[in-house]
């Protein structure tokens, strides 16, 4: 009985959906229904998208085009590309690219390098290798103002890692103090949160890869090291180039240990590009020329990727699964 | 259902290599140790950190005596209060974060309308490029939108999440569209499809891309830093890195405000795992 009142409750809407006559206007209608909502959905986040991206993007290309007396008492005037030509002859901002360049150039195929390593020994056939792995990912969960406290501790004269010096035979050594040595310890502390947060994606890469592929290459009689090279690395090319250009895109904009650790010190060998847009704008309370930084470490890191991306999508196999 | 169990017997008869195995030891202690000392020291008092340390001994990993002061003396300082800003700041961020991902997915996974691959990839794309990199410029900005040390001043930035939003609608397309059209039959509007048939289903990428707004907001300190200058809106992050910088420094209590920081994410990430573990079962014998 109940069924029937409900077979004969959902008749009439069947009947509307089947009927032939109004069909083309009730499905225009449903369409127009369809874009009002999809307009409403969409709408915060196309503000957000505005507001918060292309809005800063735009005010910061208008601004590095105009020059004002530090401070902005007066209003700024339009100059053109002088901002850019002033950053450009300047020796200090020339270094500091330079040194950003330098400094990624290492830092990201370094940092990769060592996370597929320690991925690769991790997935190999070892005593519990989730513990291993879940250890080397602890740091990755300490927000690096955390992680540039402990290492800022650790690397004092009188801190833990020049007592290992000493017991091993050493001397002790500056490192955040010495212009040789502070970029190095940077990297450090960076590497220690950065490389157990890349392994994961490439424990999970490796993981992916179907043991028929290895046990092929086993037949072949193909070395451990063909096998790495001609197997695992282009069977993993997606997770790696996804791991370098996080990777890169993160360390361009490195700020808070070159902040709290060094403040651009001893004599600015720390000073990167984000640093330096920083300290321009607030300390220096240059905001057009700030602006300039920023437009030109923007581009930059674009083509970083954008480089990235050629070298990895390259002889790619020909015959994909589509 | 036996064909893993025959893998997982196979590889257990596999010969486990003991050299490999110390690899992996000695690899994941130069990760840990750092950790363990970190944690170690907040729980010790200030002086003891040093005294440990020369000449060096297992007593740099022991303490002598365990006690939570370094805790309670951060609490009940303006630490505290920068916590707790911290808290209120990443809850109304994940709210209204998930509010505009899950609609923004739902219009570009289940709407038609002209151009939505485009509008997909466009709001992928923005939300892509590092934040950081805008931030000097657009902190001017809200300064002249009167945004500069307020509450919402903190959140706004942080809830665009171009990952949340592409998660959500991934998860969205996986949704039988049969649920929608039976909804639809039934008199539902579009924002009641989602909220009572899409947000229910969809347990996992929710959780998912909440963890990925609220880490966001909680490791967050270059904008905090640009957009809040008085003391009563400064975040955790902000506050104990000043802390650092102060000329008489207190060792323990910056590893205990440092082990705070970490717990945090650690804490919701154990969660959410085993939440996502049992959703994941639960949808997978559907």
């Amino acid at each position: 009985m109940s069924v029937q009142a409900r077979a004969a409750a959902r008749t009439p809407a069947t009947q509307r959906r089947g009927a032939g006559g109004g069909l083309g206007r009730r499905r225009s209608r449903r369409r127009t229904k369809e874009l009002f909502w999809a307009a409403v959905f969409l709408l915060p986040a196309l503000i957000a998208i505005v507001s918060m991206r292309i809005a800063p993007t735009v005010s910061a290309a208008v601004s590095s085009l105009h020059q004002g007396f530090p401070g902005g008492v007066l209003a700024a005037e339009f100059s053109g590309l002088a901002n850019y030509s002033e950053l450009f002859g300047n020796d200090m901002f020339r270094d500091t690219v330079i040194r950003t360049i330098v400094f990624n150039v290492i830092i990201n195929p370094l940092q990769v390098a060592i996370a597929l390593i320690i991925s690769v020994l991790l997935t190999r056939k070892i005593v519990a290798p989730n513990l291993w792995r879940m250890l080397v990912f602890v740091p990755a969960t300490v927000p690096i103002v955390g992680s540039s406290i402990v290492w800022g501790i650790a690397f004092r004269q009188d801190g833990p890692i020049n007592a290992i010096l000493a017991a091993l035979g050493g001397n002790p050594q500056p490192f955040l103090t010495s212009p040789s040595q502070a970029m190095a310890s940077i990297m450090v502390v960076i590497s220690w949160i950065g490389i157990g947060y890349w392994m994961l994606f490439l424990v999970s890469g490796l993981q992916s890869i179907p043991d028929e592929y290895l046990e092929a290459a086993k037949l072949d009689r193909a070395g451990t090291i063909r096998t790495f090279f001609s197997i695992t690395i282009p069977l993993l090319k997606r997770p790696l180039l996804f791991v370098l250009v996080a990777d890169t895109v993160a360390n361009f904009v490195l700020f808070v240990p070159i902040q709290m650790l060094t403040n651009g010190g001893p004599q600015n060998s720390t000073t990167m590009q984000m640093f330096n847009a920083y300290r321009t704008t607030y300390t220096y309370s240059s905001k057009n020329l700030g602006a300039a930084e920023v437009m030109i470490l923007t581009v930059i890191m674009l083509a970083f990727v954008a480089l990235q991306f050629r070298l990895l999508r390259e002889d790619r196999p020909t015959r994909r699964k589509r | 259902m036996s064909a893993p169990a025959s893998l997982r017997r196979r590889s257990r008869l596999e010969r486990r290599s003991p050299l490999l195995t110390i690899g992996a030891v000695l690899v994941a202690m130069i990760f840990i140790l750092p950790a363990v000392w970190l944690l170690v020291g907040s729980l010790r008092p200030s002086a003891e950190i040093f005294s440990s340390i020369s000449p060096l001994s297992w007593r740099i990993l022991i303490p002598s005596s365990v006690s939570l002061d370094n805790y309670i003396a951060l609490l009940t300082g303006p630490f505290g209060r920068a916590m707790g800003v911290s808290l209120l700041v990443c809850f109304l961020t994940v709210a209204l974060g998930l509010v505009m991902s899950a609609t923004a997915a739902y219009a570009l996974a289940v709407l038609q309308f002209p151009g939505r691959s485009v509008v997909f990839a466009f709001v992928v794309i923005s939300f892509m490029v590092p934040f950081d990199a805008i931030a000097i410029p657009l902190s001017q900005l809200f300064t002249g939108w009167g945004l500069t040390n307020t509450i919402m001043g903190l959140v706004l930035p942080g809830i665009g999440n171009g990952l949340a939003i592409f998660n959500l609608r991934q998860y969205f397309l996986s949704i039988p569209t049969s649920y929608r059209e039976a909804a639809t039959i039934d008199g539902a509007s579009e924002p009641r499809v989602l909220a009572s048939v899409y947000t229910p289903l969809g347990g996992t990428a929710l959780a998912n891309s909440a963890l990925l707004i609220f880490l966001g907001q909680w490791t967050a300190y270059l904008w905090p830093l640009l957009v809040v200058s008085e003391a009563r809106l400064q975040v955790a992050p902000v506050a104990l890195a000043r802390t650092f910088g102060e000329h008489e420094f207190n060792f323990g209590e910056n590893f205990a405000g440092a082990v705070l920081l970490s717990l945090v994410p650690a804490l919701t990430m154990f969660i959410l795992q085993r939440s996502f573990g049992g959703l994941a079962l639960a949808t997978g014998e559907k």
